[in-house]
């Protein structure tokens, strides 16, 4: 009878010693991504140097800081809209815009949908917004919002080159 | 026998107004639901903390199923109609009042918009309303929670960003909450209600 006993309470305390074990292990183990690796969340300052990309434009200002009071007068609720960059940034953005001015509100694109979207998104809260006629090449220089926009493939942001941006 | 006759004109003026009194309010309040209208909270996803939470439930920012459903939204001052996008798991299910969209829930286009219509709070949605936007949180370089489709701004202009303090949308706010939406203004953003916390 002892000898049952002590059986019972061997066995007993294994598979609570198992369990045990399994939950510990359980607990440790990554959480399941199904969409990936999260990108973000901070977003990576692109600048698609080399590439041509649509220019949506909300003004052209003489000096950064009448450009920057710009800016902050324009309202995109509570997020970000346009960027204050350089036009000399961009190759053949003087020559579109036609009025002078050495800085510009700007957020860049590489895809026509991605552009059309931001028109509309600033057309809701009633700002300004352009797109240049022709790609402009980019130098380089300040972030002008790049990425901000829908990859074609569904799953996420647009983060590369695309064909019709590569020159 | 003149007390009697005052008295059985009480009791009838009363048998008379009290059905009327009872009964009115409350076809007033269920006229949405006369029309078929149920707060139905079928298949809510649940809340996400964090930005890795938001991901795992909601995909990427920007991905396809962010803009997937739309809805539109009077706004009660100006007369605007608003059209916005938002995630499929947060509306679209076939209801008596919303139309088979793809949706997974029925949250937000039938339950949150329905319950509002339904408690008379449309006054308080006032212009400004908008949705999903692959755009980054104001003067950051973080993906706001508009990106995922899962927030919305509501009377905008009135309740804007910045202000720490609700005219309007603080009629509505628990209706937003008791359906797992969290309301910004705990971060001064009171147009701003989100699907996820900390973040």
């Amino acid at each position: 009878m002892k000898r049952r006993h002590a059986i019972v309470a061997g066995l007993a305390a294994g598979v609570m010693a198992s369990a045990g074990v399994l939950a510990a292990a359980a607990r440790t183990a990554p959480n399941p991504q199904p969409y990936g690796r999260p990108i973000g969340p901070a977003m990576a300052s692109d600048t698609g140097a080399g590439e041509l990309l649509i220019a949506v434009v909300g003004g052209v200002f003489d000096d950064r800081r009448e450009a920057e009071a710009a800016n902050e007068a324009v309202s995109f609720g509570d997020l970000q809209g346009y960027y204050v960059v350089p036009i000399a940034q961009f190759q053949g953005f003087r020559q579109q815009v036609g009025e002078p001015g050495e800085f510009a509100l700007v957020s860049v694109f590489r895809t026509e949908e991605g552009a059309n979207a931001f028109v509309e998104l600033a057309a809701a809260f009633g700002n300004e917004a352009s797109i240049l006629p022709e790609r402009v090449r980019s130098l380089g220089g300040l972030y002008a919002g790049l990425g901000q926009e829908a990859n074609p493939d569904g799953l996420g942001p647009l983060l590369g080159p695309v064909m019709e941006s590569l020159p | 026998m003149r007390k009697g006759s005052r008295g059985d004109k009480v009791v009838r003026s009363l048998g008379i107004a009290l059905p009327i009194a009872i009964v009115l309010p409350l076809i007033a309040a269920f006229h949405w639901g006369q029309l078929g209208w149920r707060d139905l909270h079928a298949n809510y996803p649940s809340r996400p903390s964090g930005y890795t939470q938001i991901v795992n439930r909601f995909g990427q920012p920007c991905n396809a199923e962010a803009r997937a459903i739309s809805m539109r939204w009077k706004a009660a001052d100006n007369g605007v109609t608003y059209w916005f996008s938002f995630h499929r798991k947060l509306g679209g299910r076939p209801t008596a009042m919303v139309s088979d969209k793809g949706g997974r829930s029925t949250n937000l286009d039938n339950d949150v918009y329905g319950h509002i219509q339904n408690a008379h709070l449309q006054p308080y949605v006032e212009h400004g309303i908008y949705g999903y936007a692959c755009r980054a949180k104001r003067n950051s370089n973080e993906w706001s929670t508009h990106a995922f489709g899962i927030a919305i701004d509501v009377s905008s202009a009135e309740d804007y960003m910045g202000k720490c303090t609700s005219t309007v949308n603080k009629r509505h706010a628990p209706i937003w909450q008791n359906h797992n939406w969290y309301w910004g203004l705990a971060f001064c953003d009171p147009m701003h209600f989100q699907y996820a916390t900390n973040y």
